[in-house]
């Protein structure tokens, strides 16, 4: 593994002053001997790697591998991590502006697009305080319609109920509604598991366009998903961090024998 | 065959409604022939000059409901959010049992332990002649009609999924905003049917509400005075019913009475089956 030459470093547990090679000033994300137990079961072991400031990042490995804990915890949902997680030079837990704030930072969109019972124009204001909206740009809204690749198809139909939309386009509404907050840093979790091509087609886009401007951090354990979006992959395994690098070499030449056994069979055995 | 069951089992329980519905209007049925719907809106009630006025005890039986419900919700809401999102599992289920041991206790206790705790703290705090008077009856009446309503909140509140919860804490919204703008609005339909319900208990609710409103029969004065001595329309059935000869006009108002209360309350608890209803699809 080459930390020099990728962006995402794995950082093994036992050397993590690997990080050290980056910029800090590239850094928008570093994560150390990141841990978390949940019910006595561990689900993350010592997960430590960085996210550079903007670009994109696929979280790539199995089902049950913790890819979603992962990202929960990046968004503080799971708070009982130990380990150190600096966001933008801070420590998470130590946010200027509290976990609220730092959630508002890191934006999350869930593998199941959940909106809230009102209209379209409603869910996507929804994060923002009465004097946010209140005191919002007139085009704050269509300019996030079109970075989330939706304005065209609701433009004319922002008061609808946002139930009426269909499945790939509420979750491009929830990551406008994410994008509406402004976020540092977008989170998503299998974004596209169980939308049909198109859909997958507009979400992949748009992902790529916002990867210019943020970091993006996105889940999936389609491999061909992966393969399309490039970036840097990180490869996790039963709670573990298994590999991490650039996509290409990474699909070409996976340095580990989890990784190809991953890529081959689509499981991995880290046991 | 369950199925089966299930529809006969319904088709019996609406034939018993209709039937007692039939019944209390045969009954009262020559005080309406007699009065015709003026009764409504006379309080005079006095059964040896054949006046028989409703609008007391209609008025004492809202009244009541209304200070019940006035204390009940905002506490019951409370006990439920409380219950639900701060307290963690084996109090949760401590407070819920409480609530639902607080159910089960039988009206007359509620009436007895008001006799003895609750009047003389009222007269005595209040310096009233007597601790008899709607506030009594209804402030027994709140502790009644509390569990259905934190219950029933609780529930709603657990039927939020954990998806929206999730996606408005990863909004940044704190937990009071959280708690106004996703889950009281979410559960808002199930906590609407409980206060319903608990409208229709606190309206219908005899024994305990007899042994404090006192039974006066008349209208407060002025109407807003919640000191005096009142009566309901469940209390004046409870005491007289006893005293009147079936098949006098006395029999028949009080037939009237029950006619009344069945129709509100039949009226409320539909109101809130169906919006139960509304919320499950």
């Amino acid at each position: 593994m080459n930390t020099k030459n990728n962006k995402i470093a794995a950082i093994p547990a036992e050397v993590p002053q690997q990080v050290a090679a980056h910029n800090a000033g590239d850094i928008s994300l570093h994560a150390s001997k990141l841990s978390l137990a949940l019910e006595g079961k561990n689900i993350l072991r010592n997960i430590s790697f960085s996210l550079p400031a903007q670009g994109i990042n696929i979280l790539i490995g199995p089902s049950g591998a913790g890819k979603s804990t992962l990202l929960r915890c990046l968004n503080l949902l799971h708070t009982d991590w130990c380990g150190e997680l600096r966001i933008m030079g801070h420590h998470a837990r130590c946010w200027p502006e509290g976990e609220d704030g730092l959630r508002r930072t890191i934006g999350l969109i869930a593998q199941k697009p959940t909106l809230f019972p009102c209209s379209i124009q409603q869910n996507i204001v929804f994060g923002l305080s009465r004097t946010e909206r209140n005191h919002m740009p007139e085009n704050r809204i269509e300019k996030v319609l079109k970075q989330a690749a939706l304005w065209d198809e609701v433009k004319n139909r922002l008061h609808d109920q946002a139930a009426t939309l269909s499945v790939g386009q509420q979750q491009r509404l929830c990551i406008a509604r994410a994008l509406m907050l402004s976020p540092k840093m977008l989170l998503l979790d299998e974004p596209t598991a169980s939308l049909d091509p198109r859909s997958r087609q507009f979400i992949e886009a748009s992902l790529l366009e916002l990867a210019q401007n943020m970091p993006v951090l996105c889940v999936t354990h389609d491999i061909e998903q992966a393969k399309r979006l490039g970036g840097q992959i990180i490869f996790m395994c039963e709670g573990r961090l298994i590999e991490s690098g650039d996509s290409k070499s990474f699909f070409k030449h996976p340095n580990r024998i989890e990784s190809r056994e991953f890529l081959q069979w689509s499981v991995c055995d880290c046991s | 065959m369950l199925n089966l069951w299930m529809r006969t089992s319904a088709l019996i329980s609406l034939i018993v409604v209709v039937l007692m519905l039939g019944f209390l209007l045969q009954q009262s049925w020559p005080y309406w022939q007699h009065d015709g719907l003026s009764p409504l809106l006379s309080g005079d009630w006095y059964p040896y000059e054949h006046l028989f006025g409703l609008a007391a005890a209609i008025i004492g039986s809202f009244w009541a409901a209304l200070i019940a419900l006035a204390i009940a919700i905002p506490t019951g809401l409370a006990a439920a959010v409380m219950s639900t999102e701060i307290l963690s599992g084996p109090w949760r289920s401590l407070m819920r049992s409480g609530m639902e041991l607080l159910a089960g206790i039988p009206s007359v206790v509620y009436g007895l332990l008001g006799l003895w705790i609750l009047l003389p703290f009222l007269q005595s705090n209040l310096h009233l002649l007597t601790g008899h008077n709607l506030l009594a009856a209804g402030l027994l009446l709140s502790i009644m009609v509390l569990p259905t309503i934190m219950v029933m909140t609780q529930d709603a509140l657990c039927e939020v999924s954990i998806h929206q919860r999730d996606t408005a804490a990863s909004l940044g919204m704190g937990w009071s905003t959280r708690l106004w703008r996703v889950l009281l609005p979410q559960a808002w339909p199930g906590i609407r049917s409980g206060i319903l319900l608990a409208l229709g208990r606190a309206l219908g609710e005899t024994m305990a509400v007899m042994l404090v409103v006192g039974s006066m029969d008349r209208i407060p004065d002025p109407w807003y005075n919640l000191l005096a001595p009142a009566q309901t329309l469940t209390s004046r059935i409870g005491r007289e019913i006893g005293e009147s000869a079936f098949g006098s006009m006395h029999f028949s108002a009080l037939m009237a009475c029950g006619l009344l209360l069945a129709l509100i309350t039949i009226t409320i608890s539909m109101l809130a089956h169906i919006r139960t209803d509304k919320v499950k699809t």
